[in-house]
């Protein structure tokens, strides 16, 4: 077998992509440090147990054994990793956090699909004011705006819109899931089966309509202001309601709609939900929310939570990185090492040339598009 | 490519034929698409770009968003562990998965059954609801000739009138799945093209009503 192949679903980045995806990581890094956030780093390897409660829909984990017979994955999210972290150790709270890593999820195969993603994130820790969810949507609206030069659609949810209001409608639980995982994966023929036996209840218009309860804000919420919704319902809206106002006052330009139809990221989350895409991206940019029971898995004790995932390697897709300016290799004798060293530090795009003969560096310097600059003859270029 | 138009990722052969005649009856004019060729890509479907493909490759068009929409049946959604969103039955191509095997077959026998099938993933979802552990053998066509050859005690199938399997002296043991062709849509393109995909949906949905009522006529 040939020993040069890699394994299905990675790749090697270099050239344009590898510079973009810098570019994208150095902008997230300099843009959270400046607003005091810390960086976290945890492991690529975690124990299973500490992704019991994430949900990998299609994917499936890296698992190995290790020396105990434990079994051991490839995190496939960096989220319940810092919540591991947090449980173990005594942080005071609040805090906020903020990491760029690699993970990892099994996609079908042969689908075209990469199974290591670049993922940058923030968490906030101990906040339950809503200032934590306005931090998140400032972040997002200026990362994107400085990442793509373009403003992108943030979409806000609730997590608990789905059951708050399938309560209402029956006790059954096993109905209530069926009827909310038909309407997350708007598999609307099963849907309407499944809604047909309230045909003769008030509520039966809002149960129609709630597969396309959303998009722009004020037309979702005139059509919910026709039904009669339960107190816990209103008042949970009344908090989006605050959001978007808040959004429209403080980031005039930033675009931004509702979505009471869809399945939270996480079973996770609890409150806001909130989403960033563009018009041309495959998947969404940007996604978190609150969770304010996220600790719960490792400990009795829990915190409100505030966070997001951003998805580098999707941003890298959407950038064309600028072309820089052309290089200049400098072509030197190891005597001048000093020189070609003064000279490195005066050029903003210099690099030295280790070839042994001038015409060696000439092909060195053809290969990467560069100038050749002769420090062994007249200092010019050529 | 205009990344503004809506792509729809129709499956080809019969599924095509069926749905042709009632995308012109949502006023969707398909000439192009009958006086084919050979051609597989139709930009001038307006406001449409059509392109056409083998069932499992709809399902995969759509998973990567290299369309928007697709029109297949619910058989390959279900194999394929679809996760986009199924916004409309479109009620053709109805048939139905069933458990069939030769006339002295016995689904209560106490053994580890061998099962032939195109569908391995529907196969083993139906054998673990009745709780029963199968060995599936994959089969890619004329999936009858399976029990007939002695390869497998049984096949899991579509039929849409049970014809080819009687035919085959084949007994039908037990009935599954209902089957029909489906207008699914890439979770993101819903997002960002909202009202021209309903338009369609509700065009098409419009379609099928009409239809319905003058068959009841």
């Amino acid at each position: 077998m040939k020993n040069n192949l890699l394994p299905l679903g990675t790749r090697d980045e270099f050239g344009r992509r590898a510079v973009a995806k810098q570019k994208i990581i150095s902008v997230i890094q300099r843009h959270l440090n400046q607003r005091g956030f810390s960086v976290i780093s945890t492991p690529l390897l975690e124990k299973q147990e500490v992704f019991d409660q994430y949900q990998l829909g299609n994917y499936q984990m890296y698992r190995f054994l290790d020396s105990e017979g434990d079994t051991i994955v490839l995190r496939p999210d960096m989220t319940l990793p810092i919540a591991r972290f947090l449980s173990s150790t005594n942080i005071p709270l609040p805090q906020k956090f903020f990491y760029v890593g690699d993970i990892f999820r099994i996609s079908r195969r042969l689908s075209g699909s990469y199974n290591q993603l670049t993922q940058a994130g923030i968490e906030l820790i101990g906040y339950d004011s809503m200032k934590a969810e306005l931090e998140c949507l400032t972040i997002i609206s200026q990362l994107s705006q400085e990442l793509l030069k373009k403003s992108i659609e943030i979409e806000l949810g609730i997590a608990d819109f789905a059951p708050t209001l399938l309560k209402f409608l029956t006790t059954d639980k096993r109905l209530q899931d069926q009827i909310a995982q038909a309407l997350y994966d708007k598999n609307i023929p099963e849907y309407s089966k499944l809604i047909q036996q309230y045909s003769d209840l008030p509520q039966y218009q809002l149960l129609k309509k709630w597969p396309r309860l959303f998009g722009d804000p004020t037309t979702v919420f005139a059509e919910l202001n026709k039904f009669d919704l339960s107190f816990e319902l209103e008042s949970k809206i009344a908090d989006l309601k605050k959001i978007i106002t808040w959004i429209k006052k403080i980031m005039p330009e930033q675009n931004v709609s509702v979505d009471l139809s869809s399945r939270a990221p996480q079973s996770y989350y609890t409150g806001l939900t909130f989403r960033g895409f563009y018009q041309d991206g495959n998947d969404y940019l940007f996604s978190g929310g609150r969770y304010d029971k996220l600790l719960a898995n490792f400990q009795d004790q829990t915190e409100p939570a505030v966070g997001m995932g951003i998805d580098v390697d999707m941003i890298a897709d959407l950038i064309v990185p600028v072309d820089k300016s052309k290089k200049v290799m400098i072509y030197f004798d190891k005597d001048q090492w000093q020189e070609a060293e003064a000279k490195l530090k005066e050029l903003p795009d210099g690099m030295l040339s280790l070839s042994e003969t001038k015409a060696d560096a000439q092909i060195e310097a053809k290969n990467s598009n560069a100038t050749l600059l002769d420090l062994t003859g007249d200092d010019k270029l050529e | 490519m205009n990344k503004n138009r809506i792509k729809i990722a129709l499956t080809k052969g019969r599924v095509e034929k069926q749905v042709v005649p009632l995308l012109e009856r949502a006023g969707i004019n398909c000439d192009q698409i009958r006086q084919k060729k050979r051609r597989l890509i139709f930009d001038s479907v307006q406001p449409y770009e059509f392109i056409l493909a083998k069932g499992p490759d709809v399902t995969t068009f759509l998973e990567r968003g290299a369309a928007d929409i697709g029109i297949v049946g619910s058989d390959i959604l279900v194999e394929h562990h679809s996760t986009q969103y199924e916004l409309l039955d479109l009620k053709t191509g109805q048939c139905q998965f069933v458990l069939a095997s030769t006339k002295d077959f016995d689904p209560d026998e106490p053994k580890r059954k061998i099962i032939g099938t195109k569908y391995p993933n529907i196969t083993k979802k139906y054998f673990d609801s009745l709780g029963q552990d199968v060995e599936i053998i994959k089969i890619e066509g004329s999936v009858e000739l399976a029990p007939l050859t002695g390869l497998a005690d049984a096949i899991v199938d579509i039929t849409e009138t049970g014809t080819t399997i009687k035919e085959n002296n084949l007994k039908i043991y037990n009935y599954l799945d209902k089957v029909s062709t489906r207008l699914v849509v890439n979770r993101m393109s819903l997002k960002q093209h909202p009202e021209e995909i309903y338009s369609l949906v509700d065009k098409l949905e419009g379609a099928i009503k009409n239809e319905n009522l003058s068959k009841e006529y």
